[in-house]
């Protein structure tokens, strides 16, 4: 059985990869956004995985999994309402662009 | 147990795929629905663990995250259908190495840790969604409350944001002429 | 077995309705016109649209299909009748409805043509005015269950049906399926005076056909889904559970056909302020009342 933990924990790591890779790569607010996601998709197969099979009795740990969908219903939310705000004042939501936000 | 393993494997499989497919098509909508798909695929993997109430509500929840995820890359790309072949990424050698090295790094943890006796039995379905609720409001309810309430204020903040300050400004009379 | 019983129940429902809507719009009742015309559709070339999103536009009637399918998977017709009796059947429903947003976004954009696309885009403004509507009434169904499975919610009425337990939520609801399934005064997708068939705009031969059976099975599932919540599903007199059951999701689906007749088209902004403004406040009322009867009466 701990091949599948192992299997599942490798996956959240590869989709964690894709999503740092992502993040960083993309010029697009909206497609970091995206890396962001399959970074916190990376997490919730993580955690899933280590209730299901280290504490299947603790219900904490299904409590996690929920808290982590809210934060990605959250960045979506305020990523766009930030991705509104700068198309009206710039445009454009290009990062490369944005080099006037930096201090 | 093979099965198991099986549909686990495959399904993450599945996660991966869509997740490459992400970043490696220049048209935004299929980007999006790519997203969506290696989420429902990882929601897949929750129901093929046997955690069925989280499975279903990540199936449920991201079809619509990802489709609104689509509406905003339509409007706010410059090349959503993805035709002129547009390059949207920069510092692409620094990121392809801090994802290989943040994947590395977690998958050789995982290899790396003891992690102890394994769990075979899953508690059944219908016992499992009766205790998360149990969870849900007794022992965690402050955090499933705060939960809520973030949601509440980041809705509010968000919209804050988004109206554009003429409007604000002029609230009550007629919209001013841009 | 029960997955050949329940697809087949699903499919003369299917059929049966298609019959109907010919009836009341043509006025001459033809048993054989749904077959007809759909092996007149087989036989029509299918035309692929200039530079389509070729994997989006051949997905899209397909998956609508498996989606309505799904959701008809969940739902009992009698107490041993239902293909997956899920722990979290009531749930499950919502997941599987939920990509018939993704496949009517699918079908917008695929085919590469504006109507389309302005018909796929405006379901995904619509899904915003009415998802909130779909699960908050499903919510005080389960609250009176007090389980998420489907054959407990349809026991849980054995006394009392849940439309005259909690009528707010059945009207809630039944307005949302409406607008799920995009029939008459919710039809913006495909809005026929003025997006020229939205939607449906550029299929043409099978795909159309596809997707117009796919459109039909999601009514007859959603008709099935307000049975099994609201209508009592299997419980009657005299005929057998199944067939109580199929009689009520026809009623019903009937029913959203007719009310959609004699109703004008409802505008999308209009549409949006209504199910925020009061549908909204409505649902959360009706869970709070649902919540004080389950908890006083008995």
């Amino acid at each position: 059985m701990t091949a599948i933990l192992i299997v599942a924990l490798v996956t959240g790591a590869i989709l964690f990869g894709i999503g740092v890779y992502g993040a960083l790569s993309q010029t697009n607010l909206v497609m970091i956004m995206m890396g962001v996601e399959l970074i916190l998709a990376g997490a919730l197969v993580n955690l899933v995985a280590f209730w299901r099979f280290l504490h299947p009795e603790i219900y904490a740990g299904q409590m996690f999994v929920l808290v982590v969908m809210t934060v990605m219903a959250v960045e979506m939310a305020v990523g766009f309402g930030v991705a509104i705000a700068r198309f009206r004042a710039r445009g454009s939501v290009e990062m490369e662009e944005a080099r006037d936000l930096k201090g | 147990m093979y099965a198991q393993a099986f549909f686990v494997a495959v399904f993450g499989l599945a996660a991966i795929g869509f997740g490459v497919v992400v970043f490696r098509t220049s048209s935004m909508v299929r980007s999006a629905l790519a997203l969506l798909f290696s989420q429902t695929a990882v929601g897949c993997m929750f129901l093929a663990m046997q955690t069925e109430f989280l499975g279903v509500l990540q199936i449920m929840m991201m079809a619509t995250e990802m489709s609104i995820m689509a509406i905003f890359m339509v409007m706010f790309m410059m090349d959503p259908g993805g035709m002129g072949g547009m390059d949207m990424t920069h510092q692409k050698r620094f990121s392809i190495g801090a994802g290989v090295v943040a994947a590395g790094v977690t998958i050789v943890v995982a290899f790396w840790v003891d992690w102890g006796p394994v769990t075979v039995e899953a508690p059944d379905a219908a016992m499992q969604t009766r205790a998360l609720g149990m969870e849900l409001l007794g022992r965690s309810m402050l955090i499933f409350e705060t939960a809520g309430v973030t949601i509440l204020t980041a809705m509010i903040a968000a919209t804050a944001v988004a109206i554009p300050v003429q409007a604000r400004a002029n609230k009550g009379e007629m919209e001013s002429p841009e | 077995m029960t997955l050949a019983i329940v697809l087949l129940a699903l499919l003369a429902s299917v059929w049966l309705l298609a019959v109907t809507e010919g009836w009341t719009t043509t006025g001459r009742l033809r048993p054989a016109a749904p077959l007809l015309s759909g092996l007149a559709h087989l036989g029509r070339e299918s035309i692929v649209p200039r530079t389509p999103d070729r994997v989006f536009f051949e997905t899209a009637p397909v998956l609508f299909l498996i989606v309505a399918v799904l959701g008809a998977a969940v739902l009992p017709l009698a107490p041993t009748l239902v293909i997956a009796d899920l722990a979290t059947g009531a749930l499950f429903i919502n997941a599987a409805l939920a990509y018939v947003l993704v496949a009517v976004i699918m079908a917008g954009w695929g085919p590469n043509g504006a109507y389309a696309m302005i018909g796929g885009w405006r379901f995904l403004g619509q899904l915003i005015a009415y998802a909130m509507l779909i699960v908050m009434p499903i919510t005080a169904v389960a609250m009176r269950a007090e389980s998420l499975v489907t054959t407990v919610i349809v026991g849980s009425q054995g006394s009392l049906w849940n439309i005259v337990y909690q009528p707010l939520g059945f009207m809630l609801f039944f307005i949302a399926a409406m607008a799920l399934a995009f029939r008459a005064p919710f039809d913006l997708p495909i809005a026929a005076g003025e997006l020229g068939g939205g939607v449906d705009a550029e299929y043409t031969g099978v795909r159309l056909a596809v997707l117009r059976l796919a459109r039909l099975t999601l009514v007859v599932t959603l008709a099935s889904a307000i049975t099994v919540f609201y209508l009592g599903g299997w419980h009657g007199p005299l005929l057998p559970p199944w067939a109580w059951s199929l009689i009520k999701t026809l009623a019903v689906a009937v029913s959203m056909l007719l009310v959609g007749r004699y109703l004008p088209r409802i505008r999308e902004a209009d549409l949006m302020r209504w199910c925020w403004t009061l549908g909204i406040p409505l649902a959360l009322l009706n869970i709070i009342v649902v919540g004080v009867l389950v908890l006083v009466v008995p």
